[in-house]
């Protein structure tokens, strides 16, 4: 008998923990999405390399949110909480026997550990060395003018500033969701940690999923503002750049951004030291591990974290409708504001630029310049625009990190 | 959901219409000018540089096209179509092939000289290019 009554004892208590009765119905949803974004990622191939792991992320904190736990000591009722002045806000809570404990456990949950690399703003900077190293900058000193349409795609950022303000976001707020328009992930990031980290997840996802749709966005607001004689423009040739040349790039870029925009220095300092990794040309190992092993280990940690920020309680508000929204606008007013440049370029140069180099200068490379190749070849089946688009292409990198750096400061 | 509405209802009594417009207008212009302004003076310093860099290679030894290896005939240089006979490990038709794009690179064919060709062993491999092809695309 007292075997049984031990039992059932037992029995009840896992049942008690269990998810079946600690969590609410907007775990329920956000389990749902975040199926939903799986099979995003595994079927249709958005993003996989983030998706996957932003949605498995998503899907462990809402069966678990114990996960993103941060670390305390004891179990509090709420009248001792009240006694010994100990905040409430922001624990997890248990319900034993009817009695809500607020919970202090002396560690905090996996994924809040791996988190405090978002939070701290560590990951997004080791990315940017990753994607230094990956980068070629030779198109960008061949026609140095690409830099022009790198910064006219990131006024996209600050038109949606305003359309947030407007909304009923605060400055800072604001702020991070325009960086969305920067269409470049780790950037959006690293601002949304530093501005508004409670937005974290709904800004992260809405960045990665528009990013991931440039090749359905973009094409139509290319061909809406431009003629089909601009976009049959053949470009000349670039120039070769020299090895010289390359080598003093990163070095002179980060000397200028660090001095005149301190903000900047982290993104764009780990940009250009992975970038001086690969064109020095001496450190072949150090190059190959910031762009394979580091880089991974890091998007593991950033993804299944950024993903881990969209608990039900956070996501399911009218906010991230808004910041949906929002993010989609910045991202076609910076795929806007490219093209419109490309063609005041094209006006300038006597017909010589082809605008839609321009909408490559929201960041999202190499995505972002394939975009321009393609509708290029729709028009002219030998006009290669590819390289020609990497210059504003690399310059978004740049400019978003730039105009990242500016919200950093005056927001 | 309640919860946000108040706070939302909080944000919009923080500010005024006006100050919202104030506020961003601030942004928009303090962001648009700076962005240009650091981009513009990146464009102005790669060309000085550039400018120095190309003057000073040019000002001191002309530059040799690549390395002496495989001596072509006379006939080549000419970049006659021909059939691809074999000529030191380099056929004629890829002799023909690097001509054309050498001679696209640098504008009028007739300022083009190519003394010779030869196979270099460095580079990535066709698995690293995809390798890191794969690992570019979602950023």
């Amino acid at each position: 008998m007292e075997i049984l009554q031990g039992f059932a004892d037992a029995v009840g208590g896992i049942l008690e923990s269990s998810g079946l009765l600690t969590l609410n119905w907007q775990n329920y949803v956000m389990i749902g999405v975040s199926i939903v974004l799986l099979y995003l990622a595994i079927k249709k191939q958005y993003e996989p390399l983030l998706l996957l792991p932003i949605a498995f992320g998503m899907l462990l904190v809402n069966l678990y949110p114990q996960i993103m736990a941060a670390p305390s000591t004891e179990l509090l009722t709420e009248a001792q909480c009240a006694a010994q002045n100990v905040a409430t806000s922001g624990h997890a809570t248990t319900v034993i026997n009817g009695i809500t404990y607020y919970e202090n456990p002396t560690y905090g949950g996996l994924l809040y550990y791996l988190y405090q690399g978002v939070k701290l703003g560590i990951y997004p900077p080791l990315i940017f060395l990753g994607i230094g190293c990956m980068t070629d900058f030779g198109p960008l000193i061949a026609n140095p003018k690409s830099l022009i349409l790198g910064a006219a795609a990131q006024i996209g950022i600050f038109v949606t500033f305003t359309g947030a303000i407007f909304l009923g976001f605060t400055a800072t707020e604001a702020g991070a969701i325009g960086i969305i328009g920067g269409a470049d992930g780790p950037t959006a990031i690293y601002v949304t940690t530093k501005l508004a980290p409670h937005l974290l997840g709904s800004i992260a996802i809405a960045a990665y999923s528009y990013m991931a749709l440039v090749p359905i966005i973009q094409p139509p607001i290319m061909k809406l503002l431009t003629t089909k004689k601009e976009r049959s423009v053949v470009m000349e040739q670039l120039r070769p750049v020299s090895k010289l040349e390359k080598i003093m790039f990163p070095v002179i870029v980060v000397i200028i951004i660090a001095i005149f925009l301190p903000d900047a220095a982290p993104l764009v300092g780990m940009l250009m030291l992975g970038n001086l990794f690969k064109e020095s040309g001496v450190v072949e190992r150090l190059a190959k591990t910031a762009q394979n092993e580091l880089m991974n280990i890091i998007t593991i940690f950033l993804g299944t974290t950024v993903g881990a920020t969209a608990s039900g309680q956070n996501f399911l508000t009218f906010d991230t409708i808004k910041i949906i929204v929002l993010g989609l606008i910045a991202f076609c007013m910076g795929t806007a504001f490219g093209i419109l440049f490309g063609k005041i370029m094209y006006k300038f140069t006597g017909g010589k630029v082809n605008p839609l180099i321009g909408s490559a200068g929201v960041s999202a490379v190499p995505m972002a310049a394939r975009v321009s190749q393609k509708v290029g070849q729709q028009e002219n089946p030998g006009n290669f625009l590819l390289m020609h688009a990497m210059g504003p292409n690399v310059a978004g990198v740049i400019g978003s990190a730039v105009a990242a750096g500016v919200l950093l400061n005056i927001v | 959901m309640n919860f946000s509405n108040v706070t939302s209802l909080a944000r919009t009594a923080e500010l005024s219409l006006a100050e919202k417009g104030i506020t961003s207008a601030k942004v928009v212009l303090t962001g648009f000018v700076v962005v240009f302004a650091m981009l513009i003076l990146l464009i102005l310093i790669i060309k000085l540089y550039s400018f120095i860099v190309v003057k000073a290679q040019q000002g001191g030894t002309k530059k040799k096209e690549k390395p002496a290896a495989v001596p072509l005939t006379s006939e080549s240089k000419n970049v006659v179509p021909a059939a691809p006979v074999s000529d030191d490990g380099v056929s004629q038709e890829v002799v023909a092939v690097i001509s054309a794009a050498v001679a696209s690179m640098y504008g009028s064919p007739e300022k083009v000289k190519i003394k010779s060709i030869k196979k270099s062993n460095g580079g990535r491999s066709a698995w690293a290019n995809a390798g890191i092809l794969d690992n570019t695309r979602p950023f």
